[in-house]
């Protein structure tokens, strides 16, 4: 009886000074989901994916011309590239702003970015969300006509919903709206629409810690110009230090939501679709 | 035999009287890393320690996902260079080797601090330098020492084709309040 004592006492003794370790308990419970998307765009069409506080992304967007012009143009790229130089910056962790400008039509564009959810480990947020506004100005000098600033506005609206649905796969959806306030009747008799709407479609497959298959859908719903076609995208990127890079097979020039949309006169079914790249460099301008 | 009995009863009441603890979980790691032309600093408020004056002993951890750079897209770099799906802690368990006095008031005292140092899940014996000063508060405990990555089997992550440097400047800075609870 002793003896057990002992020994027990014993025990307690030296395990209250040799296991003396405090157990090691994770300081991170819950919190966002990390990167439902790489970065802030897939190939033209934006994520719920936001900027960091203080974070600038400088942002090199470029497509080439269409494939189906085989090797004569060598597969588009003899014919020039459309690019978007642009600038992003988050005010805040929820809020971003940019400018750009795209060589077709000369367009300058603002835009803002607003997170509204961000998706929970836990769950408790199944869903990130977030709303985009993109403002528009045509620069190009028009020899036909002498349009006024206003006439040379077009605007662009979207809300944005994804999901993360596993550690490998994420979805969005997007109801979006474009307006162009100048609409040119290029073919006779085909009268352009000034506003489209559409739900944007994006997602991404995971492939490792640093590289992902991407995809964007643009269809319009409801009425549309004649001649135009719904906007598609396939693309792959990878992500070194602070860059991300994308690659990417897209039906329509633009990379700006409001001209997918609505101008994107090239059918992907039918080969019409280019090679294209974005790189994305991200900047940190100081601490939160 | 009762009187071993006794002399161990009493052992086991008197290391729980004398039990003095320190505690907090919210002090602050920081390193500081460098590149040509460029240093960046990440900072975690979850550095978790605990000394015990009596045993002399010192135990601190960090849950490595809790440290930020600023930059989200180094920081998950960052995460998997250190493996941290793997291996989420840093972790430090050693014993003050120099004279230390606890009832020395609002004196900062230069301690040496001997230990097993653990990350990336290599635990290599350290020797670190730091300071406690006493106050009426708890333990202010300061301490700064170089990490060598590789020491540690961690390669040094690279900026494009640039190296980070492979000696990591770390510093601590904690507040151990009076802690009567076992913590395990």
């Amino acid at each position: 009886m002793y003896r057990s004592l002992l020994l027990f006492l014993t025990i307690l003794l030296s395990s209250s000074t040799l296991f003396a370790q405090m157990q090691r308990t994770r300081a991170v419970k819950d919190g966002p989901v990390d990167e439902l998307f790489l970065i802030g765009s897939i190939a033209g069409m934006s994520t719920v994916t936001n900027l960091e506080a203080k974070n600038l992304n400088t942002l090199i967007q470029h497509n080439f011309g269409t494939v189906n012009g085989g090797i004569e143009s060598f597969y588009g790229l003899d014919q020039g590239a459309a690019v978007r130089l642009g600038i992003d910056y988050g005010v805040t962790d929820n809020l971003s702003v940019g400018i750009g400008r795209t060589s077709v039509e000369d367009n300058v564009d603002m835009r803002f970015k607003y997170t509204i959810l961000r998706q929970l480990k836990s769950g408790k947020i199944p869903v990130e969300l977030a709303i985009k506004g993109d403002l528009g100005v045509n620069t190009q000098k028009e020899q036909r006509f002498d349009f006024s600033f206003q006439e040379r506005l077009n605007y662009f609206a979207s809300v944005m919903v994804a999901r993360q649905f596993s550690d490998k796969i994420t979805l969005q959806v997007s109801p979006m709206i474009s307006h162009f306030n100048t609409v040119l009747i290029e073919t006779p008799g085909v009268q352009p629409e000034n506003t489209h709407y559409a739900i944007g479609m994006g997602g991404r497959l995971k492939l490792d810690e640093r590289k992902s298959l991407t995809f964007e859908y643009i269809p319009v719903i409801g009425s549309r110009t004649e001649g135009t076609y719904n906007h598609l995208a396939f693309g792959f990127e990878i992500e070194t230090g602070g860059h991300v890079f994308q690659m990417f097979l897209m039906s329509g020039q633009w990379f700006t939501e409001q001209h997918l949309l609505a101008k994107n006169t090239n059918n992907f079914f039918e080969g019409d679709f280019r090679l294209g790249f974005n790189i994305n460099r991200i900047f940190s301008l100081g601490k939160k | 035999m009762k009187q071993l009995l006794l002399f161990i009863l009493i052992g086991l009441l008197v290391n729980n009287l004398q039990a003095q603890s320190f505690y907090s979980d919210n002090g602050t790691a920081e390193f500081t890393s460098s590149v040509p032309l460029h240093t960046f600093t990440g900072t975690s408020s979850s550095l978790t320690g605990m000394i015990k004056t009596d045993e002399r002993t010192v135990d601190f951890f960090l849950d490595l996902e809790t440290l930020e750079t600023g930059n989200a897209k180094r920081d998950k770099d960052m995460l998997l260079t250190l493996e941290t799906d793997n291996y989420p802690f840093a972790e430090f368990f050693g014993n003050i080797t120099t004279p230390f006095d606890p009832d020395a008031l609002n004196e900062e005292q230069a301690v040496k601090v001997q230990g097993n140092f653990k990350i990336h899940g290599v635990e290599k014996e350290v020797e670190v330098n730091g300071s406690i000063t006493v106050t009426d508060e708890g333990l202010k405990v300061q301490a700064n020492w170089a990490l060598n990555l590789e020491d540690y089997n961690i390669e040094p992550p690279s900026l494009l084709i640039i190296k980070v440097d492979k000696q990591q400047k770390i510093a601590i800075n904690i507040l151990l309040k009076p802690y009567t609870e076992e913590k395990n």
